[in-house]
């Protein structure tokens, strides 16, 4: 490195660790927050009862094979036949989901809740960082980086002969969103509300619809080919206990 | 950093396992794999390390992680995962992400001012 910075120790105590430490407490903050919010709804009987039913096959499908072939086609017929197959969904029955979302106010509800507490701490936080850390140089990342990098890491300093690897307290805001992830998984446990990517995903599925599940799980167990895997244990066992007793 | 429970096992060409357990021993990768690279990161950081050599630390670090889960399976990694990849590789990617946070933090304070 041609130059080197001299930073003032005051960057250090008033920006980059009471940046970093806001961030993780709002994170947790956010977490919990989320989590006080999230209604406990009342769940309509008919989907509950969908959702075991998928349960069920999908219990069946993956435990075909220890079965014998014969109970194993009984349970088929009882969940695929094509009269009252529990897996069988009459034409035309099938709920339009965009209707289904505005019969119920609070499913809109929740998710309009969800979308409010990512967004509102994220546009205060940023803002909070503008108005206070914008245009200096907060934190030089330990490794060499190009050009094209400088962009993003040198977000509000309009000075093109500092070292790319300087970061800008705006910055360094970004880092801490992106990387401070893995730290919310280890302290608030696997379902954390921080994940946005995730979110997105939930998002996405948003509305889905029983129907079309069902279906699918009935495929699904049309295509099993069945094998009784219980002759193969005996000799398994056998293999097993010989070699315990010779 | 503990493994989960043996459950699965391999026959001849019928898998049986259990995907609760399955799903908790990934879970303990992954966890295994972010406390390290957020540790390591901290002390990649104190060291001073900069440039490709803390690339390496985390390189190291990583593969010495893999080692030690692959000892707390007893060797025997089909007994507890489907395949190798998903005790070396998985988690690899977003632990660098955190690495490199850590790293920047802990470098920061310790160094440049």
């Amino acid at each position: 490195m041609a130059e080197e910075l001299v930073l003032d120790t005051a960057i250090r105590d008033w920006v980059l660790i009471p940046l970093s430490v806001v961030m993780v407490l709002i994170g947790v903050l956010r977490h919990f927050v989320a989590k006080l919010m999230r209604s406990n709804q009342t769940l309509d009987a008919k989907i509950v009862k969908e959702g075991q039913v998928i349960v069920r096959a999908r219990n069946l499908r993956a435990g075909a094979n220890f079965i014998p072939l014969k109970s194993f086609r009984a349970r088929k017929v009882y969940y695929n036949n094509e009269e009252n197959g529990l897996l069988h969904v009459p034409k035309g029955q099938a709920q339009n989901p965009q209707a289904q979302m505005f019969s119920d106010p609070n499913m809109a509800m929740d998710m309009m809740k969800k979308n409010l507490s990512m967004i509102i701490p994220q546009t205060l936080t940023f803002a909070w960082v503008n108005f206070f850390f914008s245009g200096f140089v907060t934190a030089k990342i330990p490794f060499p980086l190009t050009q094209r990098f400088r962009s993003m890491l040198q977000n509000g300093i309009d000075l093109s002969t500092v070292d790319v690897s300087y970061v800008s307290s705006r910055s360094w805001y970004f880092l801490n969103l992106f990387g401070l992830r893995g730290l919310f998984s280890l302290i608030l446990g696997e379902e954390n509300a921080t994940d946005d990517t995730q979110r997105m995903m939930q998002m996405g599925g948003f509305g889905f619809d029983p129907s079309k599940s069902l279906s699918a799980e009935k495929d699904g167990l049309d295509i099993v080919q069945h094998e009784w895997a219980l002759p193969k244990f005996e000799k398994r066992a056998e293999n097993v206990l010989r070699k315990l007793v010779g | 950093m503990a493994v989960g429970r043996d459950e699965k096992k391999v026959t001849d060409d019928l898998e049986i396992f259990s995907a609760d357990n399955l799903q908790s021993n990934m879970k303990i990768i992954y966890y295994s794999r972010t406390f390290l690279s957020i540790i390591s990161g901290v002390i990649a950081g104190i060291l001073g390390l900069t440039g490709l050599t803390g690339f390496i630390f985390y390189f190291l670090v990583m593969a010495i992680t893999s080692v030690g889960l692959m000892a707390k399976a007893n060797f025997s990694v089909h007994a507890y995962f489907t395949s190798w990849n998903q005790i070396i590789v998985d988690g690899f990617l977003s632990g660098l992400m955190s690495f490199v946070l850590f790293w920047t933090f802990a470098y920061d304070i310790v160094h440049i001012f």
